[in-house]
Formats: structure tokens, C-alpha cells, sequence
């Protein structure tokens, strides 16, 4: 691996649900998070990983000489900013203003130099960007020339924190104050997970820690949902498998995201 | 007192109801809606056959059939509706066209009658006296839907017939009969229609009166004396209120539905503006009651309607009825056919709302066209800009000049998948193999079968006019009546459409074999020629048709396949416009299968893309399955944007897909951001399905269920639960790409 490359999971076209107006998602490989409830766990591991799903399998006996059927698939693959930004360029005539490119994973943030170097290629297209990050990592330069962000505030007790993701949330909170620093509108999400973060406490709390800021331009709240649990099986890792919150729970617990409650 | 709200609420019931009436009186029917009602008990035309194939044909069979089902229409008056006036039978169901017939006529037939009928249009062509069996094998061949006698495929100018009235009509064939004494028997035909047209109006006249002598409700019986004064106005006369514009549409629309099904309607919000905005100003009119008229025109007839737009002077046509039209159709909202004209400067406003209500319904209307490219395209054939701008969007994929044009749109195709397995058969003896010499041979059977194309075209355009008159629209078409010649003989614009069908299914193709067996060599030719010929066969064969298929695919975004189809479309145009023609007949080029995928699909073996034998072909211009892991809306947008042949007419976008947007200011904003973004590309038409993918699935386990769905099967709108389980399975299958 060499700075001016980074593993990409996947590119999708005509994102409509990360961010604002028709976007291109750009999937990078690697995160310094485990969260149990990921729903994009083949993004976790930075390398590229073989995905099985044995459904597919017709039963050729030729794996060696290459999967067709789907059954194998390789998940990852290097690019360099320039081979990423043709393909965010293939969209161009649909974002107008608003629409644009977002960086996602996975955690970006363990590409700067790539991401940086897309951000500058954007910028001289007129191509808005934004990035989802957990903010454990934190580049002031990188996120301090995007034109949103939108991080994840998981769960507000720290050693809970650490014990559902495999890190503290020390370093994040603190990059929540150093993120509304930067002048960049940002929006705080956090996946409601039944049994983990679903109670009225948690969301008060977060609420709280960051309805101050004054960059912040929402708090939304995403229903669990278990897209997730065929790959986890592809990738051959355990199931976890949570409840999917309910529309009343959801309801309810948006009541208290409210910002300004 | 019942409100309009009301009153649209108990008509849309009655439609849903008819709707399942109509299909246990047709059965499945994998076409337009039409507006048409059950038929009533004892309904029977006695058809009168003027040729010994049992057919009818000319001016005496179709004048003399016109006027026998239409005598036999009864009256159509719902005293809720402000409207009257139904279709509900066609000429074409007595001319042994089965693909048409709907099961209540099979059932007036005999064993004997029906062994006679077929699957195409054998016995609506009068064979006898304009026999072509000299092109047939090459028809068959390259899987040509010929044209012979496709009827109604061009677009009347309502004005003709709004300025004149029917009485006006029966004046004008009077006034040029005396001029040209050689046209008796044209004008004896016209003539004769029209009177049919009139009695049809006298039997609603006659019926609105009984329903006034039993009719107590004070609000009824002053819509029905209301009624029965329109009526009377527009027997004879021409309309001059908005409501007697309408319903003179209404029976125009009735008429020429039952002669031949035209559906082309007209620039709805432009045409209509005088009469609205004089009663308005004459204190007759509210905007209320506009609406519900629309609503009620909509219902009478899913015609295909332009509205919005641009004149020649590049100003937006978007009026305050325009507004009114969207409205009137959310009102309602059933099938319809409207199609919203986009360009450069129009109103966005309008725009929004109109893909608001595209989201808001979920029932497939408005479409979009494009202007610019429209325009400029047909600009490209000689037409000047103020004509190119008056050719507007009235049928499934094709846009026509009301009045002028005879362009045969949507009924001339060419399978180039067929092709594309002639050239395979061909390359197969030859001691090269290559994709650039199969580009090449298929180049060369393409010419062929374009040649062969315009060979049946041309006999059409001959002798239309001596089988299938075109009776009915030639009213309102320009120098008809004035020459007494049919419209097929004087049109001013002779610029036929001519579309190729299985473009992703050839284009892939190519990509496959140009990918597995040239690049990376992993097949060879034989290999490939004997999987063919096996259809993929066991594990081996599933694995080499798996390794075909999952070559990067047309729309994939810069694939090999991506090139073929530029590829594929530039030879397309180039011979399509190097075909000469006589007269100043001219073809013009599209890509567009209508809804024959399944049929095309059933007559062309394996194909190198891993298509099994005889699986439908590729719906139009739009990509295989597959074609992306994220079936990324977008790169279906350039994909097809990509592949436009230029020349006016369409390669239209048909897209079915669940967004998940909620109906808010972002869905709308990202719908219409993805309508701009494909006409910025190049695009011309889009066809858009946005459907509720939960509802779609339980509707297509038991489609009764949901007797208000409606879907684009193509260019035209139709009930789900009227779709045979082939074509439900198919729009399933289209939503399944997207998702």
C-alpha cells in the first residue's frame, strides 16, 4: 500500500441517502472501529478479502480458474485518486449544487492523501463533498476543506463505547470540538441499535454534548438494519444479529435528537 | 351536495370496477388501458366483409364497418360526470387480428373462423390485391415488423376540428367534393363517418333526456340539462366553451379510437388556453370546475397529451392550465399519458410539480420529453425550427407534427438481435473469426434488412389508402379533405420511424466476446459456438454462459459494451439515413422495442451476452439485467443518453425503480435533478415507473388485490391487474434491475 492509492470496497452511483441531492459513494477498505452492528463489515479489514456466498455456487469445480457465478467474489481493490475521480465524473450532469461525491467506508479518514488529493479534483470540477467519518481520526486539513460532514456519535458512554465498537469514544468527543472549529457544517447521525443505544438517556446525552456546537446543522437518528448479516456470513465472520427498531421506538427516541428540545 | 372531490372519488371507484369488469370481457391485455367500458349484455356488430379473405377494406369496408360499430355503441352517460360518451369495441377486433382480439369476440367465433385469424397482421394487409410474399423471407429473417398496415400512427390537428365543428366537416367535404368530382367515393366515406360520429352524439342527446325525466336531484339535473345544452351546441356547431371543447374531444377521441385506436392526442394546456381563459373571463368558468373536466377528459381517454414546452420563439409555453392539467390528473389519477415537454428555460416551478406528483402516486405519470434535443434532432432532416417545434410527444416512444406528418412511428422494428445471430451463422463457415468480423458481417445483413424494411414501407405508403383510409384522423389533417386524397398519400412530411430493437442484447454481446475471448482469452470461438448451439448446457455450460454474462455490460459506465453500443448506434443511424427512398419520403432512426420484448425475444437462439435460447430481449435501449452492481439509475441515464440516434426521434429512458424518497422537498428535488441530468446528457424521452416496491411484489402474487396500480409498460400506462402474468412478471423483472 502506497499513500497515493487506497482500497475501495465499491463505488455506487446515484446515492440518494448520503447526503444531499444525487451523490457518487465512494466505499474505502478499513476502519479502526468494530462495530458489532456494521453494515458494512467487508470495509472493516483494509486488505482486499474474499466473499463467498455459497448459494451462487453452480458447482464447476474451476474456483482456481475464476468465479463467474458470483459465488466468489473479491471485495477491494487499489485505486488512485485519479482512477476514483473518473468515476465520480461520470455523474457530473446530475449533481448541480448540491449533489456531489461522498467519501464513506468504512473509515476515509485512513486515506488522507488520496482523499485530499480527490477534494482538490472536485474542487476545480465544482463538485460538492462530504464525508462520513466516526471521527476517530482526525485531519483538520482533509476535513476542513469539505463542504459537509456527517459523523457518527455511537453511543455517549465510553467504556460502553469500547466494549460495542472496540474503542473508546474519548478521542471522538474530543474531535467534535475540534470539528466545529473548522467552519464546516456538519450533521451528528447515530445508528439506534435495540438493546445498545435505544433508550431516552442515551440520545439526551448526546443531544446534549453536542446541541452547542455551532456548526452543526442536524442530529438524525438511523433505524438498525441487518443488510449487513449476509456478508458478515460471506466473510466468514460471526452473525450478529440486533432487532430492528421499531417506527414507534424511532419516533419517540427522535423527539429527544431534537436539537433544540 | 356532492362536491367534485366526491364526484371524482365515486367515478374513480366505478373505473376500478370496470377495469376488472373489462378484463373478465377481454381477458389479460397487454396494451393500453384506452378508457374504454365493459361492453353492455347482447353487444354485436355484424361485420360486413367486402373482400373473399374475410376482411374489410378501402373506403366502402371501412366506412361501412365505421358506421356499424359505432351505430352499435350504446350511449355513455354518467349523470356525476360533466362529460359523455365511451368506446368500448374497434374496428380492428372484425379483421382476424388475434394479437388484438379481445376473449369476448374469440367467443363469437367458430373453431372454423377462428383457425383463420392470426398472430400478426395478415388480414388487416389485403394481401390478395397487395400480396409481398417476395419480401417475407427476409422479414422473417431479420424479425422485421413490417408497418404494412400500421394504422394511426401519426397525430391529427385538433385545431382543424376544434375551428370547424362536425357540422363544419360535412361542409367542407361538400365544398371539395364539387371541386374534386373524381373523389366521390373518398368523400362519400368521410361523409358517411362523420354522420355515424353525429348519430353516436344524438343517442347521448336522446339519452340525457330520459335521464332528465326520472332524475330528481336538483345538482344532477342541472349537470344533466347542463350536459344535454353541450351536447345540442356541438352536434353540428363548433365548440366555444371550455366544457364544449372538451366534449367535443371526448367524441372526436371516441370516434377515431374505434376506427383505428389512435391515441395521439395534442398540446393539451395550449390548445385548450382560448376557451378557458374567455370563460373565465365570461364568469362561466372556475378553476374547480376546469379541473374536474380535465379529470373527466382523462378518464374518457388516456390519450397521449403534451403540455409545457416551447414555442418557436423559444418562449416557455407553461400557462396557468398547464398547472390545472397536473392538477386535474392528480385528481383523478389514473392511467394516463401525459407527457411533461422539458427545455432549457422552462418554468421549474412546473417542473417540480410535476415530478411531485410522479412521486406522490406512484402511478407512472408524467413522462418527460426533451426539447432541445428533440428539436435540434429533427432539425437534422431538413425541417425547419418552427415546424420541429410543434412536433410533440403522442405516443408510447414517438413525438409527430399534428397535422403534417405521417411518420409511421412505433410501427416499424427491426430485431437487431435477430441480425446479430445471422451474422453469428454467417461468421460460423468463415476461417477468420473476430468481433470486428462479425461487426462487419452483421453490418452487412443489417443493410439488408433495413433495405427489406423500406421495400414494406414503401408498399404500405403506396396502398394505405386502399385498405386502411385513415378515415377518421384525415378530418383534421392538412390538404385531406382539400385534395380528397388519404392522408398516407399527401402528408407533408414523409419521415418515418424506424426503430432497432435488442440493442443491450447485441451490445453485450459484442463486449462478452471481445472481453472472454479476445482479451483474456479464456474462451475460444469454438467453444463459443458450440455453447450456442447448445444453449449453455450443463455445469460447463452454465459456467461459460456465467463468464459471458458477467462481462461488463452496456451501462455499466465506459465499458467495452458501453463502446459497442455507440458503435452499434452509429452504424445504425448512418445506414438507417443512407436507405434511399422515393418521393421525399425519408427514414429516421430509434432505438425501441414497445413491449415486444417477450415476442421478439421467443424467435432468436443463445446469444453470446449468455442469453438463453429464446429469453426476451432487452426492453428498448435500456441495459440488460445486471448491468451494474448498484444499479445505478445515473449510468442507465448516460448509458441511454449515450446511444441517441439524433434525428428527432427517441431512445427513451424506462426506468421502474423504488427510490425510497419521501415526499418532501429532497425526493422531488432528486427526481427532477435526475430528469435534467439525463436531457443535459443528450437524452429524449423518458418513461419513468416509480413504484412502491412492497405493493409492486404483493400485486404481482395477487394483482386483484390492487386494481388501482398503474404501470409504464412501455410508452403507454396500464393497469397491473390487466396484465397477463408474462408481462406482470416482466415489469417486475425491469424493477428488479434498478434495485
Amino acid at each position: 500500500m502506497t499513500f497515493d492509492k487506497a482500497v475501495v470496497a465499491d463505488i455506487e452511483r446515484a446515492a440518494i441517502h448520503d447526503g444531499p441531492g444525487i451523490r457518487t459513494t465512494v466505499f474505502f477498505k478499513g476502519c479502526p472501529l468494530n462495530c458489532a452492528w456494521c453494515h458494512n463489515p467487508e470495509c472493516k479489514q483494509k486488505e482486499p478479502q474474499e466473499m463467498f456466498y455459497p448459494e451462487k455456487c453452480i458447482g464447476c469445480g474451476m474456483c482456481k480458474e475464476g468465479c463467474f457465478s458470483g459465488a466468489r467474489i473479491i471485495c477491494g481493490r487499489e485505486m488512485t485518486a485519479e482512477e476514483i475521480f473518473e468515476q465520480i465524473l461520470e455523474d457530473k450532469a446530475y449533481y448541480f449544487s448540491d449533489g456531489g461525491v461522498t467519501f464513506s467506508g468504512g473509515e476515509p479518514l485512513i486515506y488522507p492523501e488520496v482523499i485530499k488529493e480527490l477534494i482538490k479534483k472536485c474542487k476545480a470540477e465544482n463538485i460538492n463533498t462530504a464525508a462520513e467519518t466516526s471521527l476517530a481520526l482526525f485531519d483538520d486539513e482533509l476535513l476542513g476543506q469539505l463542504d459537509l460532514v456527517m459523523a457518527d456519535f455511537k453511543i455517549f458512554d465510553s467504556e460502553k463505547h469500547k466494549k460495542y465498537t472496540g474503542i473508546t469514544n474519548d478521542a471522538i468527543k474530543k474531535n467534535f470540538l475540534k470539528l466545529d472549529k473548522l467552519d464546516v457544517p456538519f450533521l451528528v447521525r447515530t445508528p439506534i441499535i435495540p438493546g445498545v443505544n435505544d433508550s431516552i438517556e442515551e440520545i439526551t446525552e448526546i443531544r446534549d454534548y453536542i446541541k452547542g456546537f455551532k456548526n452543526i446543522i442536524g442530529y438524525e437518528l438511523l433505524p438498525y438494519h441487518p443488510l449487513g448479516i449476509a456478508k458478515q456470513k460471506a466473510l466468514g465472520l460471526e452473525e450478529i444479529r440486533f432487532k430492528v427498531p421499531t417506527k414507534e421506538k424511532m419516533e419517540e427516541l427522535r423527539k429527544y435528537a431534537d436539537l433544540y428540545r | 351536495m356532492l362536491t367534485y372531490i366526491d364526484r371524482i372519488k365515486i367515478l374513480r371507484e366505478k373505473k376500478i370496477k370496470d377495469t376488472l369488469l373489462k378484463r373478465e370481457q377481454n381477458g389479460y391485455t397487454d396494451l393500453d388501458d384506452f378508457g374504454t367500458v365493459p361492453l353492455p349484455k347482447n353487444y354485436k356488430v355484424e361485420p360486413w366483409f367486402n373482400s373473399e379473405n374475410g376482411s374489410f377494406y378501402g373506403y366502402d369496408g371501412m366506412s361501412e364497418n365505421f358506421c356499424r360499430v359505432m351505430d352499435a355503441h350504446p350511449p355513455y352517460v354518467d349523470p356525476l360526470e360533466m362529460l359523455c360518451g365511451r368506446w368500448r369495441d374497434m374496428l380492428v377486433n372484425y379483421r382476424g387480428d388475434l394479437h388484438y382480439m379481445p376473449d369476448w369476440r374469440k367467443a363469437q367465433l367458430s373453431d372454423e373462423d377462428l383457425a383463420g385469424v392470426t398472430n400478426q397482421w395478415s388480414k388487416r394487409w389485403d394481401e390478395i390485391r397487395f400480396p409481398y410474399d417476395e419480401l417475407k423471407p427476409l422479414q422473417k429473417k431479420y424479425n422485421i415488423q413490417t408497418g404494412i398496415d400500421g394504422d394511426a400512427h401519426l397525430a391529427c390537428d385538433y385545431s382543424i376540428g376544434l375551428s370547424l365543428g362536425f357540422g363544419g366537416f360535412l361542409e367542407k367535404i361538400n365544398k371539395y367534393r364539387a371541386v374534386n368530382p373524381d373523389k366521390k367515393g373518398f368523400y362519400d366515406a368521410e361523409e358517411k363517418c362523420v354522420n355515424a360520429i353525429i348519430r353516436f352524439i344524438d343517442r347521448h342527446i336522446e339519452e340525457i333526456k330520459r335521464q332528465l325525466e326520472i332524475e330528481e336531484r336538483e345538482e344532477i339535473r342541472q349537470n344533466l340539462e347542463e350536459m344535454l345544452e353541450t351536447n345540442l351546441a356541438i352536434r353540428l356547431d363548433k365548440p366555444k366553451t371550455f366544457r364544449q371543447a372538451c366534449q367535443w374531444v371526448a367524441y372526436f377521441n371516441c370516434a377515431s379510437r374505434v376506427y383505428t385506436r389512435d391515441g395521439a392526442g395534442f398540446q393539451l394546456d395550449t390548445l385548450l388556453l382560448p376557451y378557458y381563459e374567455n370563460d373565465i373571463k365570461n364568469g362561466v368558468l372556475d378553476d374547480e370546475t376546469a379541473k374536474f373536466l380535465i379529470a373527466n377528459l382523462l378518464l374518457i381517454d388516456p390519450h397521449y397529451y403534451q403540455v409545457s414546452g416551447v414555442d418557436e420563439n423559444d418562449k416557455d409555453l407553461t400557462n396557468h392550465l398547464s398547472y390545472l392539467v397536473l392538477e386535474a390528473a392528480d385528481m383523478i389519477n389514473i392511467s394516463a399519458n401525459l407527457t411533461v415537454r422539458v427545455h432549457e428555460n422552462c418554468d421549474k416551478e412546473f417542473l417540480k410539480k410535476s415530478a411531485y406528483y410522479l412521486l406522490k402516486n406512484k402511478n407512472a405519470w408524467p413522462r418527460f420529453c426533451c426539447d432541445k434535443t428533440l428539436t435540434e434532432g429533427y432539425m437534422k432532416n431538413g425541417i425547419s425550427k418552427e415546424i420541429a417545434r410543434k412536433r410533440i410527444a403522442v405516443g408510447c416512444n414517438w413525438m409527430c407534427v399534428p397535422g403534417k406528418e405521417f411518420p409511421m412511428n412505433d410501427t416499424v422494428k427491426i430485431n437487431i438481435a435477430k441480425v446479430l445471430e445471422q451474422a453469428l451463422i454467417e461468421m460460423k463457415s468463415e476461417d477468420e473469426k473476430s468481433t470486428e468480423k462479425l461487426f462487419e458481417i452483421f453490418t452487412k445483413h443489417l443493410t439488408v434488412a433495413i433495405e427489406v424494411t423500406a421495400k414494406g414501407i414503401n408498399l404500405h405508403l403506396d396502398h394505405q389508402w386502399e385498405v386502411t383510409p385513415e378515415l377518421i384522423m384525415n378530418l383534421m389533417m392538412e390538404d385531406t379533405l382539400e385534395k380528397g386524397l388519404d392522408i398516407s398519400q399527401c402528408a407533408k412530411l414523409y419521415t418515418i420511424g424506424v426503430d432497432g430493437a435488442g440493442l443491450a442484447v447485441v451490445a453485450d454481446s459484442f463486449g462478452a466476446l471481445e472481453t472472454r475471448v479476445e482479451q483474456e482469452k479464456r474462451l475460444s470461438w469454438d467453444e463459443v459456438y458450440e455453447n450456442l448451439q447448445n444453449n449453455f448446457e450443463g455445469v460447463k455450460g452454465e459456467r461459460v454462459r456465467l463468464m459471458l454474462n458477467s462481462s461488463p455490460k452496456y451501462c455499466g459506465g465506459n465499458t467495452v459494451s458501453d463502446k459497442w453500443a455507440k458503435r452499434l448506434t452509429e452504424v445504425w443511424v448512418r445506414k438507417i439515413k443512407a436507405q434511399p427512398m422515393p418521393d421525399d419520403r425519408q427514414l429516421i432512426p430509434g432505438w425501441f422495442s414497445w413491449s415486444r420484448t417477450i415476442e421478439y425475444g421467443s424467435v432468436v437462439g443463445a446469444t453470446p451476452n449468455g442469453r438463453k435460447d429464446g429469453e426476451p430481449i432487452s426492453h428498448g435501449a435500456n441495459p440488460n439485467p445486471h448491468f451494474r452492481v448498484d444499479g445505478s439509475v445515473t449510468a442507465q441515464s448516460s448509458g441511454i443518453a449515450s446511444v441517441q440516434c439524433g434525428y428527432g426521434n427517441t431512445a427513451p429512458l424506462q426506468l421502474e425503480f423504488d427510490p425510497q424518497l419521501a415526499l418532501d422537498e429532497k425526493g422531488v428535488e432528486i427526481i427532477t435533478k435526475l430528469i435534467l441530468g439525463h436531457f443535459k446528457e443528450g437524452g429524449t424521452l423518458i418513461n419513468i415507473n416509480i413504484l412502491d416496491s412492497d405493493k409492486l411484489m404483493a400485486a404481482n402474487k395477487n394483482p386483484d388485490l390492487y386494481p388501482d396500480l398503474v404501470v409504464r409498460v412501455t410508452g403507454f400506462t396500464a393497469y397491473f391487474a390487466s396484465l397477463s402474468p408474462e408481462f406482470r412478471q416482466l415489469v417486475v423483472n425491469r424493477f428488479l434491475t434498478n434495485m
